[in-house]
């Protein structure tokens, strides 16, 4: 009785751990979208790209170029908040004055640009690092509670992720740059008489978030060991469920709509139905859009006459 | 500066001798002297014809409403499912399929649209990308209704009065009546009090509300005649290539055809016929291109890995994405334009002025912000 209580509990405490973990991740990507939305109303659908592209860098670099993982890293920041500028200016910067259709339409072909250009640069087949190219403390158990192990790359994830928000927090609401975005979001023709760069602010919030989603995208491609071109996808998607039910263009509505996300995922992949797994994603994305779309911690906008 | 395609203008004898030798063409083209070739260019016109069909039955929402709809895909295959298990249970006639599939998407569509048209257009286009995907997963893991990932093999071709359709050409005409189907209905509701409702929409939904337009009915009208063009689709394609399989639904079908229509010109029923009648021919060229692309360069000296053009002829949507973003860029209305279509898209533009005069628009005032 007792017995079959502990192996109840330690799968539910194993998938609380790997939900948390999961989550983290999801929340890091969702901030990237949610910033987007929040400043520019747009839905940037190539950000699940800069996210699998992330993972590639990486992969590149410690590959190709022997590069130690822990400088791999720091570049592979840089290189996707460059590539989150590029998209800005080369394909969303011309359509600032267009119609919302024509922007969201433009998204959805630079994701499938990205997608395809991954897909001839890297191939098609599943990557994977390989292993003596990652610190070996990595897959060394952190905390062994019975049978429930948090591994150090869970702990690593979870700590690069709650890092990554604390110093998005601190940017938005304690910088120079952070009160420019909330004003962008608030009125960008306000804010631009206020003497404030409005085309450098967006760049720089696509630049922000392309990092987290980069960084993201190098811990899912160690965690799951699988890197390939259409994992932005998938995750992107995700993600962008969790930026909604967060409540999109809250920050921390990303976050809570993450951890929500990736806890209901795991826990439904292992008590409902594995094969529904990405299903769980799309159903909740579509409740809480018909039923709550203002989502968890959002505020509710009324409709500009 | 405005950079864009201009289109020649032709006189309208020229354009209606046009129409009339390439409606020649396409009718005679099973008898055209082809040689080998011609099953396979037939196959490749039956696939466009087919594309057309999809493109009208998309254009009808983000082209005459307005909104944008990425799951259109899931209604296809909603409607190939329907046709591919009716006909293998129950050996339903094709000509009962075709409306079951189509009464079938738009069930779906009504169920669908009914609690989410309400929301504003990035959220619909979020929810009708979910909605695909995840009957792309039903269609996938319900083995014991769809077989799931081992497809759906065994559909008989349809008949006619006791004739099994099997040559390409045969399925070339059955396509065209389809489409001549579709393309009929769709002018028609096109000029009917429905279409202008639907067009008002489109421009101002605002406005259309406060003259008594009840948007909420008219929009899940469109979505559901959309969704029934698409099963429609399916259902064809479903009896035409005798084998589904979820892999064949999935969300770039859906951005296939949205670029159809984006390229020719979003509204424009001619347009979006058009834009079909260009792309698909070229991604069946680039494809053949590609696949042989090895052997071909290895003439001119040049040595391409069998690895790098089999990567390429899988990456060959990429120029998709570039098109409809270069679309986006320098023709937002598409190549064959509608007027009003063309105002909205360049809202900053000397047409918007001539519109509408007025001193006080909000258009004008909000133009920067209104995004």
């Amino acid at each position: 009785m007792f017995e079959t209580f502990l192996d109840t509990f330690s799968l539910f405490g194993q998938q609380l751990v790997n939900g948390i973990t999961l989550g983290s991740v999801y929340a890091l990507i969702a901030v990237g979208y949610t910033m987007v939305y929040g400043v520019i109303q747009l839905i940037n659908f190539a950000h699940g790209e800069v996210y699998m592209m992330g993972a590639f860098f990486s992969f590149t670099m410690v590959t190709a170029f022997g590069v130690n993982f822990w400088v791999a890293f720091p570049v592979t920041i840089v290189l996707c908040s460059i590539l989150g500028i590029l998209l800005d200016v080369v394909a969303y910067r011309p359509l600032r004055k267009a119609p919302r259709l024509a922007a969201l339409i433009t998204a959805i072909g630079m994701s499938l640009f990205l997608q395809n250009l991954a897909l001839i640069i890297w191939g098609s087949q599943i990557k994977a690092f390989p292993r003596p190219t990652l610190p070996t403390v990595f897959f060394e158990a952190a905390v062994t509670m019975g049978d429930i192990i948090i591994t150090w790359l869970q702990v690593f994830i979870l700590l690069v992720a709650t890092l990554m928000m604390a110093g998005l927090h601190t940017i938005i609401h304690h910088t120079k740059v952070g009160t420019a975005m909330r004003a962008i979001a608030q009125d960008k023709v306000t804010a631009s008489l206020m003497g404030i760069n409005v085309n450098r602010v967006i760049s720089f919030t696509f630049a922000i978030g392309s990092a987290m989603g980069g960084v993201a995208g190098i811990l899912v491609g160690i965690y799951y060991n699988a890197i390939w071109p259409t994992m932005g996808y998938i995750a992107g998607i995700k993600a962008f469920a969790a930026a909604v039910l967060g409540g999109i263009g809250s920050v921390p509505g990303a976050m809570l709509g993450g951890g929500v996300l990736g806890m209901a995922e795991v826990m439904g992949a292992g008590y409902i139905s594995s094969a529904y797994r990405d299903g769980i994603a799309y159903a909740v994305m579509i409740l809480v859009i018909i039923f709550k779309p203002s989502g968890l911690l959002g505020r509710s906008t009324l409709k500009k006459v | 500066m405005r950079v864009g395609i201009h289109i020649m203008r032709f006189g309208p004898n020229a354009i209606r001798f046009g129409l009339l030798a390439g409606a020649a063409v396409v009718l005679l083209a099973p008898v055209l002297p082809l040689g080998d070739a011609g099953p396979y260019l037939l196959r490749v016109a039956t696939l466009t014809m087919l594309y057309m069909i999809l493109a009208l039955g998309l254009n009808i929402v983000p082209g005459f409403t307005g909104l944008l709809d990425l799951g259109f895909v899931g209604f296809y295959g909603i409607g190939a499912y329907t046709a591919g298990l009716l006909t293998v249970h129950y050996g339903i006639s094709f000509w009962f399929i075709i409306p079951l599939a189509a009464l079938n998407g738009a069930l779906w569509g009504i169920l669908l649209g009914a609690p989410t048209l309400r929301l504003t257009g990035d959220y619909f286009a979020i929810v009708t990308f979910g909605f695909s995907e995840l009957v792309v997963l039903v269609i996938r893991n319900e083995i014991w209704l769809t077989r799931g990932p081992m497809g759906l093999p065994g559909i008989k071709a349809p008949s006619l009065f006791g004739h099994v359709i099997k040559e390409p050409w045969e399925y070339y005409y059955l396509v065209i009546g389809l489409l001549l189907f579709v393309l009929f209905v769709v002018r028609r509701i096109e000029d009917s009090r429905l279409g202008r409702a639907w067009f008002a929409i489109r421009e101002d939904e605002i406005a259309a509300e406060c003259v008594g337009v009840n948007i909420i009915n008219f929009k899940v009208i469109a979505f559901a005649i959309s969704a029934s063009i698409g099963a429609l689709g399916g259902a064809f394609f479903a009896r035409w290539f005798l084998f589904i399989h979820p892999d064949m639904f999935k969300f770039w079908e859906s951005i296939l055809v949205l670029c159809l229509i984006v390229f020719g010109g979003m509204g424009n029923i001619r347009g979006v016929m058009i834009g079909a009648a260009v792309l698909i021919p070229m991604t069946e060229a680039l494809r053949y291109l590609l696949e042989n692309l090895p052997p071909v360069m290895a003439k001119i000296g040049l040595a391409v890995s069998a690895e790098t053009g089999s990567k390429l002829v899988q990456a060959r949507y990429l120029l998709f994405g570039v098109i409809l973003v270069l679309m986006m860029r320098f023709r937002p209305e598409g190549l064959f334009p509608v007027a009003r279509v063309k105002a909205e898209m360049h809202p900053d533009k000397a047409i918007l002025e001539a519109e509408d005069a007025s001193l006080y628009d909000e258009r004008k005032v909000t133009d920067v912000e209104k995004v």
